[in-house]
């Protein structure tokens, strides 16, 4: 929520400053190799959709190819995007985001985003596209040109391990202050559920809550509490009760970008020669991955 | 206990890394924004009236902005409505876009030190240089800056100290400095994970850089004890 | 011929009149004395000469040059004025010493500066320098400093540093120095040794021109005083005239005033 008001606040500045700034439109947009001239890209600035119409010329893999580089927008999430100890990339996300980088012929270049800026990141072309098992909701969906779900998750309640038993229906949640990540599928149903919540930066910071006392609960994502809560992790002392929700990953591009459909069909080649398969089982994440017959739909 | 120094190497192997972002972005402010608050001082010093009011606007905007909000503006702005991202590619074009960023505003800041600096210099020092048929800029490169240097270097420590400290601003456009590097073991990083630690000792590299800083500023002050 | 003429100075501040149609002039070897109550315009008359002011009116010649010409232009210039104030020197009221620089080395800088200038700096720096030195250092012994060279001005006593001061304005050989209320600043006990200084240049028959308000060191030293009051010179003479038989009877007043 604060992540719109604060680009809503700058598309405004922005929109202010080009008004009063510059005068010919044109001029600056000319550069984008992306633009064709298909449409003329005159309504600049007026509120977030200027960026949409200005990627719909559908040229943004040319743009990428003319670059030579898939700038792919991650952060630090086990086991999609990680650093091994040679400190390269890798991950389900990562391998999958440097064989598709092949396939379009370009070199792939990870680079670490603060995830609240993951669109303002897209629009602004210093990233192609955030590949970091983001969930689909509808807010990116509206946001981002999104591949076909590859992966499933679902947001579960994270509490004490020691308190567990008490808590392994929605009912009983009801007193419960939950932390969460501001923005996130977990904030959205836990405010379904009109739970109390105490939204926070990240999930990691949910857990951190929970585990000092200073929240009750958490909710975050199941593929993230697989790793990083119960016995042998961080967090032994927490653990996981119910689901509240199933959900699923997706590879967010640019508004109106070729590339969501380049990939879809990339995916559909992946999971056909089986090479999909065996990445997943790599990261030991073949469980959560969506079927090919699925996808094929 | 036996898991914490498995961890301490990891993390301060990385933390490392970070704060080497950190020292970076801060000398290259330094460098950058020492001489340049001096161009903006006389700017807003001018007896040309348009330069000296276009001047102070734009110290007033960027004292009188956040600098997290600058620095947002300044790399994502030419992408987002210009249309034209013009930071480049990687980590390099998040430093150099801080980088200008910060710059920028510590050089206002910095400007204004110098203006009170300059003009706290009792006017007869320039009449006697006057008088003595030196040039104005011999007056102010052989007589005022030094006086002025004298004057500045307590209000300057105060600011060098900030900059320090400010620096870590430039992860929300995710410069990968120390805190962020700290931040990474709580979210998940190298095998670690929900450790709010490292965070914490971030605090012992900010503590020892102000300490050299401020040391190192008060020998300064030392050095110009001289004379009066 | 006379060093030194003005004529028809006049100059305004605000709206307030400081100097009216001031004109006068200066032989060679002369030290001529600027009294008058606080506010008459004897220190924006000196200012004038030192370019320290621009004056709205009036000529300003020396050696029959003319340096300065309200209605002229080319002579206006602030570029071609810096090279027209070493015909002056000035000796302020709170020495404005430079207070980083030891006493040698105030008396040195413009010197060495202006040295820099000269088309065989480069070659014979060393000579240049060690000459520059050498004329400071004769200078400062001149004014009793020979132990104090270098000191900075805050280890020195007011009186040392109206004396560092002179030393500074002598080393670059003006045709006229000029002395603003030398002694005003200092403490009663430390007015003579700087009066002693200036006496001492007078029987050297340097051109001065002094504003003070030591009426009897003015009655002594000075060849020619000159009375101001409200931006005009009412009264000029020879000090016998001025002190002894006042015509006007303003100057009658004022002189009273001291002489109680």
């Amino acid at each position: 929520m604060k992540k719109r008001v604060l680009s809503l606040l700058l598309c405004g500045c922005m929109a202010v400053s080009l008004l009063a700034g510059c005068g010919s439109k044109e001029a600056p947009a000319a550069d984008t190799p992306a633009e064709e001239g298909t449409e003329a890209p005159a309504e600049n600035g007026e509120d977030a959709e200027a960026s949409e119409e200005d990627s719909a010329d559908g040229s943004d893999m040319e743009y990428v190819k003319s670059k030579g580089t898939l700038v792919v927008g991650i952060t630090d999430f086990e086991p999609m995007d990680y650093k091994d100890d040679s400190g390269e990339w890798i991950g389900f996300d990562a391998d999958m985001a440097k064989a598709f980088a092949e396939s379009l012929g370009v070199d792939v270049e990870f680079v670490e985003i603060d995830w609240d800026n993951k669109v303002l990141e897209l629009d602004s072309k210093t990233i192609d596209c955030v590949w970091n098992g983001m969930t689909l909701t509808d807010e990116v969906k509206s946001a981002m040109e999104c591949s076909n779900a590859y992966c499933n998750n679902a947001q579960i309640v994270i509490v004490p391990a020691d308190k567990a038993e008490q808590y392994q229906d929605t009912d009983s949640l009801k007193d419960l202050n939950f932390a969460v990540e501001a923005g996130s599928a977990g904030e959205a149903e836990v405010t379904a559920l009109g739970l109390s919540c105490t939204p926070v930066k990240a999930q990691s910071d949910a857990l951190l809550e929970v585990a000092s006392g200073t929240s009750d609960a958490a909710v975050i994502d199941s593929l993230m509490a697989a790793a990083m809560v119960g016995e042998g992790t961080g967090y032994a002392d927490l653990t996981y009760t119910i689901q509240l929700n199933s959900e699923e990953y997706g590879v967010g591009f640019r508004k109106g970008s070729d590339l969501a459909a380049a990939l879809n069909d990339f995916f559909l080649a992946g999971y056909t020669d089986g090479s999909i398969a065996a990445c997943a089982e790599t990261y030991n994440i073949q469980a959560a991955l969506i079927d090919a017959e699925l996808v094929e739909e | 206990m036996e898991q914490f120094l498995e961890q301490f190497p990891i993390v301060v192997q990385s933390l490392n890394i970070g704060f080497l972002q950190t020292l970076k972005l801060f000398f290259v402010t330094l460098l950058g924004a020492v001489p340049l608050g001096l161009i903006i001082a006389f700017g807003s010093m001018s007896r040309f009236r348009p330069l000296s009011y276009f001047t102070k606007i734009i110290v007033w905007i960027i004292r009188g902005t956040p600098l997290m909000i600058q620095l947002l503006i300044i790399f994502y702005f030419p992408g987002l409505v210009l249309k034209k991202q013009i930071w480049g590619g990687g980590e390099v074009a998040r430093f150099t876009a801080s980088a200008v960023a910060f710059i920028f505003n510590y050089a206002c800041y910095f400007s204004e030190i110098y203006r009170g600096g300059i003009q706290s210099i009792p006017v007869g020092q320039e009449e006697a240089g006057l008088v003595l048929g030196m040039t104005k800029s011999q007056i102010f490169f052989k007589v005022t800056l030094l006086q002025m240097i004298k004057r500045i270097v307590p209000p300057m420590s105060n600011e060098v100290i900030t900059l320090v400290k400010d620096t870590s601003l430039a992860r929300i456009i995710a410069l990968q400095e120390i805190i962020w590097a700290g931040q990474a073991f709580l979210k998940g990083s190298q095998g670690i994970s929900g450790q709010i630690w490292p965070l914490f000792f971030t605090a012992v590299y900010y503590l020892i850089f102000s300490g050299v800083v401020t040391l190192l500023l008060g020998r300064l002050e030392k050095k110009l004890d001289y004379f009066r | 011929m006379a060093i030194l003429e003005v004529e028809h100075l006049s100059k305004t501040f605000e709206r307030t009149e400081v100097l009216k149609d001031i004109n006068f002039s200066l032989e060679k070897g002369q030290v001529v004395s600027l009294i008058g109550s606080s506010g008459s315009g004897k220190t924006t008359c000196l200012r004038c000469l030192n370019f320290l002011e621009r004056p709205d009116t009036g000529i300003i010649r020396v050696n029959g040059e003319t340096l300065f010409d309200a209605d002229d232009p080319v002579t206006t210039r602030e570029s071609a004025i810096r090279k027209k104030r070493l015909h002056f020197g000035l000796v302020f009221q709170s020495f404005n010493l430079f207070p980083q620089y030891t006493a040698l080395g105030n008396v040195m800088l413009a010197s060495e500066l202006l040295a820099k200038e000269r088309p065989d700096y480069k070659e014979n720096k060393k000579a240049i320098h060690e000459e520059i030195e050498q004329k400071a250092q004769v200078l400062l012994e001149q004014m009793g400093l020979e132990d104090r060279m270098n000191n900075y001005p805050h280890q020195l006593s007011g009186g040392q540093c109206q004396r560092v001061a002179i030393a500074r304005a002598l080393a670059l050989k003006p045709d006229i120095l000029c002395f603003d209320e030398p002694t005003s600043a200092l403490d009663p006990e430390l007015t003579g040794e700087v009066l002693k200084v200036i006496r001492e240049l007078a029987e050297q028959r340097t051109t001065m021109i002094i504003v003070t308000h030591e009426m009897a060191f003015a009655r002594d030293v000075s060849n020619h005083v000159i009375f101001m009051d409200d931006g005009r010179i009412l009264e000029e003479g020879t000090p016998e005239e001025v002190f002894g038989h006042p015509r006007e009877l303003r100057t009658q007043q004022f002189l009273g005033h001291y002489a109680q």
